[in-house]
């Protein structure tokens, strides 16, 4: 049975808690995402932003809380379809071709076409052919991407997904995401670059396994009395952290 | 050189060991575990081959023979009809009996010839070997009464006979074993890269269901692996020309069955590992007890008592005779012996098709 939240919300966390033996990664964090909406989730390493990401797509059992997503209560497989998912590591066959490993996450996922689209969207179309185990760093990170946007998905969960990217094309990735924003999409980036969060609609700064602020860049400066989001992100955990 | 260097890269891999406990007991517990199954097997008072003996001689010489057999310690033998040790040698209850003709002390006794006839089943050599041996025995301990007699035993087997070489008996189980073998190694490395590069995680995070990944990887491999099995088939029979009486579709068949075996199997142990390291580790653990026990070098009807109950839960023991039975006996599917072979083999496969779906984990943590 799922339960159905609100309908805008695109994802509905409500205070999961998760542990790991002696380490709580989450602790009651709560998190509202609206459709169409590109959320930056902003946090230092070990905050808990990729076991927050891995509970949206049921890798991680919650030990408390709900989790809505796109108007399911995880976990639900069936929603997953309609969800892309871009790993910390770029997560590829490297054995098989760009467009290999595309068609293979397509089927997966439950897309009929959208292979020529993803790929020309990250910039690999002419690449199409090259194995992707004799492809750069960068390369892969960008590949990897096009298969979490090769089933067009509802919702789009990016995990770090412009580290050791060249700054002209995460220029270039974000662009596109807000394009994307615009159609419909709702877009989840977690990232601890606090230049590329800026181009967020909305933050959550995440730390100790709990969402500590939210809110429009200038929110987040407001509410600290600061004039830089990095400051502001310094400033709110500390709170935090008391 | 630097010993500095040098010790650095020792102690480096020394204390990498220390955090990798099983590994650490692997080396330590697993060649133990093996060299202590070995001697209980050649050593620990195993069962010897049951055989007959069938004493039609009117003379006395052939109940000398029969009770000098009978006391053997190489052979459990015991007097019989001719009919039923026939009918016991079809069924494999006994390994072979010795038939003392009627004429036999008459011949020993007026031409100096000793001419019984020993009737092998012959499937085994170790057991056939045994059984001449102590027939040998025997007769050696009369002609020492008699004094100048000539031995012209004939030897009949029932299947193979002496034509067979040691890769006749052993190519059959082999066949199945190294397409068993090859097959569970890779299924179980490639489904551990799977979780190292990632891929296994972005596959949990789609709508994928757990047996649909199972039966996927199962497929894909099975084709590779039948692909394997013909070639280790068609090099067998046409190159090596291991002796086949049975159907090669049948050989096929049971290939088949090791393969989607091999395949489930190594899907599902390597939920249990790590590293692809540890996957290996899986070989002296899973594979050596299984080489030892299963019947390919040692028959498991002369196993100590234990043992053999343990060899006969075994997949492979059954996978192993099945082959034998094909091609050595040239049994068809009207065989009970190879319709049980059969329904084991696939049975296991079932078990671990399920064992793998139910184990593998969404989690990633």
């Amino acid at each position: 049975m799922s339960v159905a939240s609100a309908p805008d919300l695109a994802v509905d966390v409500d205070g999961v808690v998760k542990r790991f033996k002696d380490i709580t990664a989450l602790d009651g964090a709560t998190l509202r995402v609206r459709r169409g909406e590109v959320y930056g989730l902003l946090g230092p390493n070990g905050a808990g932003k990729t076991t927050l990401i891995r509970s949206l797509v049921g890798l991680v059992a919650p030990d408390a809380g709900s989790i809505t997503v796109l108007g399911q209560r995880m976990p639900q497989l069936d929603v997953l379809g309609r969800v892309g998912y871009m790993t910390q590591q770029a997560a590829l066959y490297p054995d098989l071709s760009v467009e290999e490993n595309l068609r293979f996450f397509g089927a997966i996922m439950g897309a009929t076409d959208g292979v020529r689209e993803a790929l020309e969207l990250v910039d690999l179309w002419d690449r199409r052919h090259s194995v992707v185990g004799t492809l750069s760093g960068g390369m892969r990170t960008r590949c990897s991407l096009a298969c979490a946007l090769v089933n067009k998905p509802d919702l789009l969960l990016l995990d770090e997904p412009t580290v050791g990217v060249d700054p002209q094309l995460r220029i270039q990735l974000w662009d596109r995401f807000q394009a994307m924003a615009k159609t419909g999409t709702t877009i989840i980036v977690s990232s601890h670059v606090m230049d590329e969060a800026e181009r967020a609609d909305r933050l959550g700064l995440i730390r100790f396994g709990k969402l500590l602020a939210e809110g429009t860049v200038a929110e987040l400066k407001q509410q600290a009395g600061v004039d830089r989001l990095e400051d502001a992100f310094l400033k709110l955990s500390e709170r935090g952290a008391r | 050189m630097s010993l500095r260097r040098v010790g650095a890269l020792t102690r480096r891999i020394l204390q990498q060991f220390r955090r990798d406990r099983r590994t650490l007991a692997l080396l330590f517990i697993a060649p133990l575990v093996i060299l202590a199954l070995l001697g209980y097997l050649l050593r620990g008072g195993g069962t010897v081959p049951k055989m007959g003996v069938v004493n039609l001689d009117g003379g006395p010489l052939g109940s000398v023979v029969a009770s000098s057999l009978e006391s053997s310690k190489l052979v459990s033998a015991s007097a019989m009809s001719a009919q039923d040790a026939e009918s016991r040698l079809q069924s494999g209850t006994i390994a072979g009996y010795l038939l003392l003709p009627s004429d036999f002390s008459a011949l020993a006794q007026q031409a100096r010839l000793i001419a019984p006839e020993i009737h092998l089943e012959g499937s085994q050599p170790g057991l056939s070997q045994t059984i001449v041996q102590a027939v040998n025995q025997s007769l050696t301990s009369l002609a020492a009464q008699a004094g100048g007699v000539r031995f012209q035993p004939r030897v009949v087997y029932r299947y193979g006979g002496p034509s067979f070489d040691t890769l006749d008996y052993f190519g059959a189980a082999f066949i199945g074993l190294v397409v068993f073998f090859l097959v569970f190694v890779i299924t179980a490395v490639a489904f551990l890269r799977e979780r190292a590069q990632g891929t296994l995680e972005r596959l949990m995070a789609s709508p994928l269901r757990r047996p649909e990944i199972v039966v996927g990887y199962m497929l894909g491999f099975t084709v590779l692996a039948l692909i394997q099995a013909i070639e280790v088939l068609a090099f067998c029979l046409l190159v090596l020309h291991v002796h086949n009486a049975g159907n090669v579709a049948l050989i096929f068949l049971m290939e088949a069955l090791m393969a989607i075996f091999a395949v489930n199997l190594g899907i599902f142990l390597s939920m249990f590992a790590r590293t692809e390291f540890q996957a290996v580790q899986f070989i002296p653990l899973v594979i050596v007890p299984q080489m030892l026990l299963s019947g390919v070098i040692f028959p498991v009807s002369t196993e100590p008592g234990p043992l053999q109950v343990l060899s006969n839960v075994l997949p492979l023991t059954y996978a192993v005779d099945g082959m034998r039975t094909i091609m050595i006996k040239g049994a068809d599917l009207g065989w009970s012996q190879l319709q049980l072979d059969l329904g084991v083999v696939a049975g296991f496969c079932l078990l671990v098709i399920l064992a793998g779906a139910t184990t593998l984990r969404r989690q990633v943590a």
